[in-house]
C-alpha cells in the first residue's frame, strides 16, 4: 500500500509540473519534458493474454517527465494509469537514470526501465501501430518487459551501427508460477544479452537487426510433491502436478506477468524502413519481425513419459505499416504463439494465430484514431477457434514532443 | 569496412599534411542539415563532415535511425539549426550514441539559432496552433546577415575544439566573410525586382528569405504549421489568389507539390520549387550557388 501511495504522489508531482506556464516557457532540451498520453477504445472481443478487455475501455494512460539531471545524468519517470475490472491502478513503468558522460561509447542505466531485448520491447505501447502487442510478446514477455535492474551498454565507433548490452533484473514478472508459495526464487532473476546492428541503404531505406538472449533463473516450472494432498513425505520422487503455469491475469488480478516462461529465451529481430528520398513526412513504410524461442521450461525432475511433444515454446510476428499520406496509415500483421501448457501431469500443445489489419487516421503528429480487425485461430488455446475482433481506438499525446526511437 | 574507412581517413590526413602542412587533428563533424554541412565545409575544409539529412528530407520528421547514431557516436562536433527544429530526433540520437563530447553546447554541440535573434518568437504556444516553435522560426539559413553571424560563432567553436587549427579557421572565416560580403549586394541587386511581391508558400520555410528580399507571404498552403494542405483550405487559398496580386506559389524541395500544383492550375499561378538547402537542386552545390539558384528561380517567374 505504501508503494501505491508513493506512486500516487509521483503522479501528483508530475501533474503539478504540467502547468500552462511551464509549457509556454522556453522548452529547450534541458528543461523537463512533460507529456501525457490518452488512450481509449471500444472493441467487440478480447485478445488472449492482452490487457484490454472488451467493450469500452481505457488503454494505458501515460504521464511522463524527463530531463537532464545535470551534465552527467538523465532521468525519466513514466507513470501509467490502467483500468482493470473497475479498479484504477497506478504503475511505474519507468523510473530510471542514465549516464550521459561516460567515455568510449559506454552508458549505464539503472532503476526501472524497459529491457532493450528485441525490437518492440523498448518502445512505448502508444507508439505501436496496433492495439495490442503481438501474441508472442503477450505470451513470453507480459506485453512488454520492464523491470528494476541495471544495464551496461556499448556503442562501437563504427560507421555500421553496432551496439551491445547486458542487463540484470529482479525478474518478478517473468517468474514461473508458484501456487503454493514454497519456492525460493532468486533475487536477481533475469539476465539479458543483446546486440544490434544497423545502417542505411542509399537515401531511401534504413535497417536494423538484432539478437537477444534472456536467462530467467526463475523461469522453469517447479514440480511440487505429488503426495501433498495425501502423505507429504511418503514419496521421495516428485511429479509435475496440477496446472502449473502462471496465468497472472487469472490468478492475481491484473499483472504484466508473462504467461509462458522458461530458463532460456532466444530472440531475433529486424526492422526495415523506407521513405521516398528518405523523407518520412508524406509516405513511409515499416516492415518488422521478431522470433522468440523459450526453452527449458519443464520441471527438472519431470518424468520422461510426461515430457511435452515439443521441448520449447516459440512465437513470431511479421508486420508491415504503410503511411500513404500524412494523415492516413494502414498496417497488416500476422503472428503466432506455439506453446506447451501443463495440464495435470502432462503437457498439451496449443497454438494461436493472429491476423490483423489496421487503418489509422492522424489528424496531426500527435493524434491517432485507429480501426483494427483481428482474426484469431486457435488450437487448444483458451477455447479460441475462429474469433473476430473489431477495435476502434484513439491515442493522443499532449505536452512535450518526445523523440521517437527508430 | 572499418579498416577501409580508417585507411581512407589516414590517407586523407596524409594528403592534407602533404598539401597544406596542417598538423592539427581532423575534426569529425555531424551536421543536422545540409546547409550547416556546407557552412562547416567553408570554415573547416579539411574536416570530415557528415550531413544527417538531405535537402529533400523534412528536418522536422527525421528517424533517429541506426546510421545517425553510429555517425554521432564518432562526432567531435554536432552542428544543428536548433530552436527545437530537431526536437523529435536529436535528443534520441544523443541518448543512443553515448558520446559525451556532443552533449552540451559548452562542448561539441552548436545550435545556429542560439547565435542570432530568430523571427516569430512566441510568448505562448498551444498545439491548436499547429506544430509551432516557441523559440521562433528555425529556418534561418536564408538570411545572409544572420548566417554570417552564425559562421563567426561556428568558427569560434571550431577553434575551441581544435585550438591547434586556430590560424586555419581564422583564415577560412576571413576568406568566407570576404566572399559572402561581396555576394550579398549582388544578390540584393538581383532580387530588387522581387521587392513587395506577394506569394503563397508552403509552411514558413522561407520566412527569412522573404524577410530579406522583401517578399510578402500572404497565405500558407498548410492550414496550420505542420499539417498537410486540406481541400477546404486550398479552396480558401483559391479565393485569396483570385484577387490577382499573387506572384507565385512557392514550395520547398522537401514539400509535397500536389496542393501547390492544384492551386497553381486553378488560379493560373506559376509554382516554384525552391531548393531548401544545398543539394535541393542540381545547381545548389554550396551556400553561394544555393542563394544564386533561389534568386534566379524567383526571378524566373516575374
Amino acid at each position: 500500500m505504501t508503494v501505491l501511495n508513493t506512486r500516487i504522489s509521483l503522479v501528483a508531482l508530475a501533474c503539478a509540473f504540467v502547468s500552462p506556464s511551464l509549457l509556454a516557457e522556453d522548452s529547450s532540451l534541458t528543461n523537463p519534458a512533460i507529456s501525457a498520453v490518452l488512450n481509449g477504445y471500444y472493441q467487440t472481443g478480447e485478445r488472449p493474454l492482452a490487457e484490454s478487455p472488451d467493450g469500452f475501455g481505457l488503454g494505458e494512460t501515460e504521464l511522463a517527465m524527463s530531463a537532464n539531471i545535470d551534465d552527467m545524468f538523465y532521468g525519466k519517470i513514466t507513470a501509467v494509469v490502467e483500468m482493470h475490472d473497475g479498479d484504477t491502478e497506478l504503475n511505474l513503468e519507468e523510473a530510471f537514470i542514465q549516464t550521459m558522460a561516460m567515455p568510449a561509447g559506454l552508458s549505464i542505466r539503472g532503476g526501472r526501465f524497459l529491457s532493450d531485448i528485441g525490437y518492440l520491447n523498448n518502445q512505448h505501447l502508444h507508439t505501436d501501430s496496433f492495439t495490442d502487442r503481438p501474441v508472442v510478446y503477450r505470451a513470453f514477455l507480459g506485453g512488454h518487459y520492464f523491470d528494476d535492474g541495471i544495464r551496461f551498454n556499448y556503442v562501437a565507433p563504427t560507421d555500421l551501427y553496432w551496439t551491445m548490452g547486458v542487463e540484470a533484473f529482479k525478474g518478478d514478472s517473468l517468474r514461473a508460477a508458484d501456487e503454493h508459495g514454497e519456492r525460493e526464487f532468486k533475487k536477481v532473476g533475469v539476465y539479458t544479452l543483446y546486440s544490434k546492428i544497423g545502417g542505411d541503404i542509399g537515401d531511401n531505406s534504413s535497417w536494423q537487426a538484432g539478437l537477444s538472449y534472456l536467462r530467467n533463473e526463475n523461469g522453469q516450472v517447479t514440480a511440487h510433491e505429488e503426495g501433498e494432498h495425501e502423505d507429504e513425505h511418503a514419496h521421495g520422487d516428485e511429479h509435475a502436478h496440477g496446472d502449473e503455469h502462471a496465468h497472472g491475469d487469472e490468478h492475481e488480478g491484473h499483472s504484466h506477468a508473462a504467461s509462458y516462461t522458461g530458463k532460456n529465451t532466444y530472440g531475433a529481430d529486424f526492422v526495415y524502413k523506407w521513405a521516398p528520398n528518405g523523407n518520412y513526412k508524406y509516405q513511409n513504410l515499416t516492415v518488422s519481425g521478431e522470433y522468440y524461442r523459450v526453452s527449458d521450461f519443464t520441471p527438472i525432475d519431470l518424468h520422461p513419459e510426461d515430457a511435452p511433444s515439443q521441448d520449447y515454446h516459440q512465437g513470431w510476428y511479421l508486420s508491415s505499416v504503410y503511411q500513404f499520406t500524412p494523415s492516413w496509415s494502414a498496417g497488416v500483421r500476422y503472428g503466432e504463439a506455439d506453446t506447451q501448457e501443463l495440464h495435470g501431469d502432462h503437457f498439451h500443445g496449443q497454438k494461436l494465430k493472429e491476423s490483423e489489419v489496421s487503418l489509422a487516421w492522424h489528424s496531426s503528429h500527435f493524434s491517432t484514431v485507429r480501426f483494427q480487425y483481428t482474426n484469431q485461430k486457435g488450437t487448444n488455446f483458451d477455447g479460441i477457434e475462429d474469433d473476430n475482433i473489431f477495435t476502434i481506438q484513439y491515442i493522443m499525446s499532449l505536452g512535450a514532443h518526445g523523440a521517437h526511437q527508430f | 569496412m572499418r579498416i577501409n574507412s580508417n585507411l581512407a581517413k589516414l590517407a586523407a590526413v596524409a594528403l592534407s599534411v602533404t598539401y597544406t602542412g596542417l598538423a592539427h587533428a581532423e575534426l569529425n563533424v555531424f551536421a543536422c542539415e545540409p546547409e550547416y554541412a556546407a557552412l562547416t565545409k567553408e570554415l573547416a575544409p579539411t574536416a570530415s563532415i557528415y550531413s544527417a539529412t538531405t535537402a529533400l528530407q523534412d528536418p522536422h520528421q527525421v528517424q533517429a535511425r541506426p546510421s545517425l547514431i553510429a555517425k554521432m557516436r564518432q562526432a567531435d562536433l554536432v552542428v544543428c539549426a536548433g530552436a527545437d527544429l530537431e526536437v523529435g530526433w536529436l535528443p534520441m540520437l544523443q541518448m543512443k550514441s553515448a558520446n559525451a563530447k556532443v552533449r552540451s553546447t559548452d562542448h561539441g554541440l552548436f545550435f545556429a539559432a542560439d547565435q542570432i535573434e530568430t523571427l516569430d518568437k512566441l510568448a505562448s504556444v498551444d498545439r491548436s496552433m499547429g506544430d509551432v516553435h516557441v523559440q521562433g522560426n528555425p529556418h534561418i539559413h536564408f538570411d545572409p546577415t544572420r548566417l554570417l553571424k552564425v559562421a563567426t560563432a561556428l568558427s569560434a567553436k571550431l577553434t575551441q575544439l581544435d585550438p591547434a587549427g586556430a590560424a586555419d579557421y581564422q583564415k577560412s572565416l576571413a576568406d568566407f566573410t570576404t566572399r559572402w560580403q561581396a555576394a550579398v549586394p549582388r544578390w540584393e541587386a538581383q532580387a530588387k525586382g522581387l521587392q513587395g511581391k506577394k506569394v503563397i508558400a508552403y509552411h514558413s520555410s522561407f520566412r527569412y528569405l522573404f524577410n530579406w528580399i522583401g517578399i510578402e507571404q500572404v497565405a500558407d498552403l498548410e492550414p496550420k504549421p505542420g499539417l498537410a494542405p486540406t481541400s477546404g483550405h486550398l479552396a480558401s487559398l483559391l479565393t485569396r489568389a483570385e484577387q490577382g496580386d499573387i506572384l507565385a506559389v512557392v514550395v520547398a524541395s522537401y514539400q509535397d507539390e500536389r496542393g501547390a500544383k492544384w492551386l497553381g492550375e486553378k488560379a493560373n499561378l506559376p509554382v516554384v520549387m525552391l531548393p531548401m538547402s544545398v543539394g535541393g537542386n542540381d545547381k545548389s552545390q554550396d551556400l553561394f550557388s544555393l542563394y544564386d539558384s533561389v534568386i534566379s528561380l524567383l526571378n524566373g517567374v516575374k
